[in-house]
């Protein structure tokens, strides 16, 4: 793509500063906005726009925020999930660190539209340098009255606290974020009631992703015919992958939604390392279901990796060349999920156990054919039968990779053993 | 731990409105772990039950109970970094350092642990000591990496009477060396960094000798200017932490191998510079 819209000032030198921000045409759209809008124009634009969040669930954005109820009197608030915690995301990370005003103006444009006038931003506390620079850019922006009691003069108020997580992986959830962010463990909460009616301190709340409200700027700045114009019918404008694993080039890419994966990885990423073939992508994040050479000709948006039995996820895509062993894949991510269930659901807590040690059995040659059949039946005894979507995220890699690999785990079984460890040894 | 410390954490979060888990990251960050008479204060300072507060003290991974080495090793073995092999990786820091993972040295030294997913997956496998970030590790860097941490971190002696020595410098963010061996200054190997000043935007070498003030750049800088300076590896910024107390204008920070950092005037013709050696967090 030629033009970039979301990594613009990347690579700028001091791009994360307030002034580099202006000097290229930073807060414009909030100016915009406030001398021009009214709040309910805002939220019409961003839905004409079309706009799908991108932290994984691709839920449309506008109508996210006309879920809010408008004559509630009282406080109401809007969250930003900077949580990034998805294994092999590393998308929000580069928005924190190099653009964090692009996120402020995204959120103070949101919480016009949304009559809100205390925010939040969540964000991991692993991230150590984004968070300086977004509280660093959060004193920048009140000192320049673009954030603070009147924003850029008007009667519009906005105060964004930025908030340290404390490492926990099912924070990211929404419900989660919210226990945390009220200073409790991150259980998950019972849906509905929704954010949107009941959220933080019980109040109304939107939750948005980083990369979301980061989109909201340019919808506003160049109208949401434009930014429907990027990407394909129902999928549009542009999205941040950040690919990993076995490729020549690993990093954050912004391509339009509905680039192919084969573009993606062999123009952009330089293709498989070390010319090796390529066997299996998780296309978006370790909690979608992973997806085969012969697939990468996939278009990468929300409908259409739906419609291959897999999801666009946070638009991490991590790469496996053919030395790859998908029962060790799934081995480690069904540790990760075990570690990180919050033990609130029984299916979850309990089942993820056993699947851990049915895989290390298959894994390390005590495996047999009906273990295969029992991750099966365990897996579909644990999706769906949890307070949130962790269950459904947690059985994904064994699930697909059984569905997919199904003779890789059967090679296991027969042979009493893993036949990818001397050839793993050799990628060293 | 006295009592009081605990206070004046509890104190301070107080008027800025700070909830439990900041007051708790205070606690941590003071001791290094969340010693069961500060929870007790804790508690009863906020009002919260016991129970409430062990709950949150135990759900959050950077809460820790028991007290931590002084180096905290952190293993990535998320996805990404996992089909990369970083098992083998900690395999290698368990065998070197004789702990399991989760587990501390006997002398306190090191905890080792491993962690999912740092969000910084197009350069793993990492390690990160610290809060120090190394990248594409392989099982044979383990040994550099702790020789590093332990060099690093403590206190290197330096020879007082020699005025003027060779330094190597690294980016205080991504760990990469500044070093150019290709392009020698008083035939040393240069000191390679990125600058902008005005419109440009270039290449700058310094010299590697402590106390020379030869350099090379791309363009002419201006007497005067203040130029903005940045990793040639990974771009970050390289802003001090304070502002030169000759001229005023911002100190650029390097991380001197064998420990320490080096801090420079960003203004051409301003020879202000700081070497501490003593220690660098």
């Amino acid at each position: 793509m030629a033009e970039k819209i979301l990594l613009k000032n990347v690579g700028i030198p001091g791009s994360e500063r307030l002034e580099t921000y202006r000097s290229r045409g930073g807060y414009r759209a909030l100016e915009k906005a406030l001398r021009e809008l009214k709040p309910s124009e805002v939220t019409d634009a961003v839905k004409k726009s079309g706009l799908r969040g991108r932290g994984g669930a691709g839920f449309p954005t506008g109508l996210k925020w006309s879920f809010v109820p408008k004559d509630v009197p009282g406080p109401r608030y809007l969250c930003c999930n900077a949580d990034e915690g998805e294994p092999g995301t590393f998308k929000d990370r580069v928005i924190l660190e190099n653009d964090p005003h692009m996120l402020l103006e995204g959120i103070a444009i949101s919480c016009f539209a949304l009559s809100v006038v205390e925010a939040f931003i969540y964000i991991r506390g692993e991230f150590a340098l984004g968070a300086e620079r977004l509280e660093r850019a959060v004193a920048e922006a009140e000192e320049a009255g673009l954030l603070g009691p009147n924003v850029l003069g008007s009667d519009f108020g906005l105060k964004v606290h930025v908030h340290r997580g404390a490492g926990s992986y099912i924070c990211g959830e929404e419900t989660a974020l919210l226990e945390s962010l009220e200073g409790k463990r991150g259980l998950p909460r019972l849906k509905p009631p929704f954010p949107a009616s009941v959220g933080l301190y019980g109040r109304p709340t939107v939750i948005n992703n980083v990369e979301t409200l980061s989109c909201v700027p340019s919808i506003v700045q160049n109208g949401p015919e434009w930014f429907a114009s990027i990407g394909t019918k129902g999928n549009t404008g542009p999205k941040l992958f950040a690919v990993s694993g076995h490729v020549e080039r690993p990093g954050v890419y912004e391509l339009p939604l509905g680039v192919t994966l084969r573009e993606l990885l062999f123009e952009y990423a330089g293709g498989i390392r070390g010319g090796r073939g390529l066997k299996a992508v998780m296309p978006g994040g370790s909690s979608t279901p992973v997806i085969t050479a012969e697939q990468a000709d996939v278009k990468m948006d929300f409908d259409s990796l739906a419609a291959v039995g897999s999801a666009l996820g946070s638009g991490a895509v991590i790469v496996m060349d053919d030395a790859t062993c998908m029962v060790e894949v799934a081995l480690g991510l069904t540790k990760f999920y075990r570690h990180e269930s919050c033990g609130q659901c029984t299916p979850c807590r309990e089942g993820l156990g056993w699947m851990v040690r049915l895989l290390e059995g298959i894994e390390f040659g005590r495996g047999s054919t009906a273990d295969i059949d029992l991750l099966l039946e365990i897996a579909s005894g644990i999706s769906g039968k949890t307070l949130c979507p962790m269950g459904d995220a947690a059985v994904i890699p064994a699930q697909s990779t059984i569905a997919r690999f199904r003779d890789e785990y059967e090679s296991h079984v027969r042979t009493g053993g893993c036949p990818f460890k001397s050839a793993a040894g050799k990628v060293e | 731990m006295k009592a009081e410390d605990i206070q004046a954490i509890l104190d301070k979060r107080k008027k800025e409105g700070g909830g439990l888990i900041a007051i708790l990251e205070d606690v941590q960050a003071k001791y290094g772990c969340l010693p069961q008479e500060a929870l007790k204060i804790v508690s009863k300072s906020t009002g919260r039950s016991m129970v409430d507060v062990f709950a949150v003290a135990t759900f959050y991974r950077s809460f820790s109970l028991k007290p931590r080495g002084r180096h905290l090793v952190s293993v990535c073995v998320g996805t990404a970094c996992h089909v990369r092999r970083s098992a083998l990786i900690v395999q290698e820091f368990e065998k070197q350092l004789a702990i399991a993972r989760g587990q501390t040295t006997s002398d306190r030294e090191f905890t080792l642990e491993t962690v999912n997913c740092l969000g910084a997956c197009a350069i793993g496998p990492i390690v990160v000591v610290d809060g120090h970030y190394f990248s594409q590790v392989n099982v044979g860097h383990v040994s550099r990496i702790l020789k590093k941490v332990r060099d690093g971190l403590d206190k290197v002696e330096v020879k007082g009477d020699e005025r003027i020595f060779p330094v190597e410098v690294s980016c205080p963010r991504c760990n990469h060396t500044f070093m150019d061996r290709t392009h020698l200054i008083d035939g040393k190997p240069s000191i390679r960094v990125t600058i902008a000043f005005g419109n440009q935007h270039g290449w700058l070498r310094l010299s590697s000798l402590y106390g020379s003030y030869n350099v090379e750049s791309e363009y002419e800088v201006p007497p005067q200017a203040i130029v903005n300076f940045f990793c040639p590896h990974c771009h970050t910024e390289l802003i001090g932490g304070w502002d030169c107390p000759e001229c005023g204008a911002p100190t650029v920070p390097m991380i001197v191998r064998n420990g320490g950092i080096v801090q420079i005037c960003s203004r051409k013709g301003c020879r202000y510079h700081m070497l501490d050696l003593t220690r660098h967090a």
